[in-house]
């Protein structure tokens, strides 16, 4: 029953923001009139959406490939160090971001980047680098719960006296391995660099806005309008859910053959 | 090619507990078991020799080279893990093939040799499947194949039992022995198991609190244990102390038992050895160690029955083939043994077989 109520307070809006899309007029009624497929048209010729949306899509693969370099590695380190100073360390320095509301960051970004020594803000880098910090937990947090839950370092003791180098291991033990929860991780990145507005809200220049930033715009015009372009943003969001739970399940098969 | 401990000194870090005075050497096709409570160091002893764990004193000696300060891929080595360690991601075959793939063995001839192994051991129509939809048993043996297949100096076995059904773990000791002999090849088998031990190994290292307590054959670990703990934990014993009596006497909380003749000088702390299947039923012809008694627990296991017997001053455990029912026992004076009492924990000088 509760879960049947949480299933219907998730999924009205969805649902009306998918019918407001496809309504001509909507304003003071309980549903909309007439049916079109104008909105969709319209948010598609908008340049500002364009460029938006363009914008999204190059700071979340940038986003993706920076996480993915600085993530395993560090990762791989925190998987490795017995000592638990560093441990706690990479721990707190990683987790912060999660802890700390992305507003708080913003302002951050704001005081140290627009500074004369560092007029970076409103750069695309930054932005890329924002949601660089604010995602590397989540990947990280998968890896290494997954080294722990594939015995990395078990698989790397047999491989090394088996008589692997350190890079053969690496290559030929530790990420094949984890391919899938690299995968499903960084699914998970790019769905949150896509959604992400906090951070970009505050950060992102005029020419720079990422989508959901632009998006806001949109709900002080037409309603038909803004449904349209948000049901724009959760077609991708849900679209990389879609595929996060596709490699999850996957990797989930072979690990399923593994002995507990 | 031999494997040689000499003097090898480990502690952990803060924790005090590690290997101590270790000498131990493995001739070529020799399998010698390691046996111990858990603790008691003898997987530490197999990280020394696998190079996991570098010791703090001491050499660790593969077929004449000192390896002491070698990297575990330097060793060429062949480890048997308790979990198997295959890699999720690759066929049996890969598996098996992946040793020769890092000494950079042409493809072909890798493939080949690798299904060659998994040949050998009974694997061959398994050769492409993956490890997750393999049994325990036949992981097992894909694990033992790919330690085999690039020829190491060595082969060591970390519990590699004690993840397979009970059903089963007999028909692996049998694999591993039979492996072991074709490859010729020294072996260090860690385990908890005494007798998967006693079965398998031509001779029986036990470990306690970090030290060799004794190295010796199954049948002498069995029948001469050098002292208390060893008797208690090889096998079932009845063990008493007591004082020695007379030149062929000790006296007892169960009374006074007969012994062979013997030279302590008399009132010498003794611990009394008598294992199960050496007490008798019924009436000693003689009369001597006799008692009357009520059996208090009878398990019966099929080839054999174990009773608690209890007598005057204590319980006695015996084993039998009887059915009838026990009233009387004894215990012939040949079939007792004397341990010296006293601190356990000296270490002994290794015997040769």
């Amino acid at each position: 029953m509760i879960v049947l109520i949480y299933l219907i307070y998730l999924f009205t809006p969805i649902a009306l923001l998918f019918i407001g899309s496809f309504g001509e007029y909507w304003t003071n009624t309980l549903m909309p009139t007439g049916l079109t497929g104008n909105w969709y048209l319209e948010v598609y010729n908008d340049p500002s959406f364009q460029r938006a949306f363009m914008v999204s899509l190059r700071v979340t693969l940038a986003c993706c490939a920076i996480v993915t370099l600085v993530t395993t590695p560090l990762a791989y380190a925190l998987y490795n160090s017995a000592a638990r100073g560093v441990n706690f360390a990479v721990r707190l320095v990683a987790l912060l971001p999660i802890a700390a509301p992305p507003l708080v960051l913003g302002f951050g970004f704001i005081l140290v980047f627009s500074s004369d020594a560092l007029p970076y803000l409103g750069s695309t880098w930054l932005l890329v680098l924002g949601h660089v910090v604010l995602t590397i937990p989540y990947l990280l947090q998968t890896l290494v719960s997954d080294m722990r839950h594939l015995k990395l370092a078990q698989l790397e003791i047999s491989a090394e006296s088996l008589g692997a180098s350190f890079s053969q291991r690496f290559f030929d033990v530790v990420l094949p391995t984890l391919r899938h929860s690299l995968a499903s991780g960084l699914i998970m990145v790019a769905a949150l660099s896509i959604g992400e507005f906090q951070l970009s809200n505050l950060i992102a220049g005029f020419l720079s806005r990422p989508y959901p930033v632009v998006l806001l715009q949109a709900f002080y015009g037409a309603t038909g309008f803004a449904c349209a372009a948000t049901v724009v943003l959760l077609a991708l969001a849900l679209l990389a859910a879609a595929g996060g739970a596709i490699t999850a399940r996957s990797a989930s098969r072979v690990r399923g053959g593994q002995p507990a | 090619m031999s494997v040689q401990l000499v003097g090898v000194n480990f502690t952990y870090p803060g924790a005090g507990a590690g290997v101590f005075d270790i000498n131990l050497e493995i001739q070529p096709g020799e399998l010698v078991a390691c046996i111990g409570a858990s603790g008691s160091g003898k997987t530490t002893l197999l990280k020394m020799v696998a190079g996991f764990e570098f010791p703090d004193r001491g050499q660790v000696i593969i077929d004449g080279l000192d390896v002491t300060r070698l990297r575990p891929r330097e060793r060429q080595l062949g480890v048997v893990f308790q979990n198997y360690a295959l890699f999720p991601l690759m066929t049996a075959t890969d598996n098996v093939a992946y040793p020769l793939k890092v000494r950079h063995v042409a493809r072909e001839e890798r493939l080949r040799r690798a299904r060659e192994t998994l040949e050998r051991v009974g694997l061959a129509q398994f050769a492409d499947r993956y490890p997750g939809t393999l049994s325990g048993g036949q992981q097992q043996r894909v694990a033992l194949a790919r330690a085999l297949v690039f020829q190491p100096k060595a082969l060591l076995l970390d519990e590699p039992l004690s993840a397979l059904d009970a059903a089963l773990r007999p028909l692996m000791r049998d694999e591993i022995r039979r492996l072991q002999r074709e490859h010729g090849i020294a072996a260090l088998h860690i385990t908890h198991d005494q007798e998967e031990a006693l079965s398998m190994a031509d001779r029986v290292a036990v470990m306690e609190a970090g030290r060799l307590v004794q190295v010796a054959t199954p049948t002498e670990i069995y029948d001469r244990p050098a002292t208390r703990s060893i008797a208690a934990f090889v096998g079932q014993a009845n063990l008493w102390d007591g004082l020695s009596v007379g030149g062929d006497g000790v006296e007892l909380p169960l009374g006074l038992l007969k012994l062979p003749p013997h030279d302590l000088p008399e009132g010498t702390p003794v611990t009394v050895l008598v294992r199960p299947e050496n007490v008798n039923v019924g009436p000693a012809p003689d009369g001597i160690n006799e008692f009357p008694c009520r059996v208090t627990r009878d398990r019966f296991l099929g080839s054999l029955r174990r009773y608690d017997a209890e007598i005057r001053g204590g319980t006695v455990l015996g084993e039998t083939s009887a059915r009838a029912v026990i009233e009387r026992i004894h215990i012939p004076p040949q079939n007792i043994q004397l341990i010296p009492a006293g601190p356990h924990d000296k270490p002994l000088e290794e015997k040769q077989p």
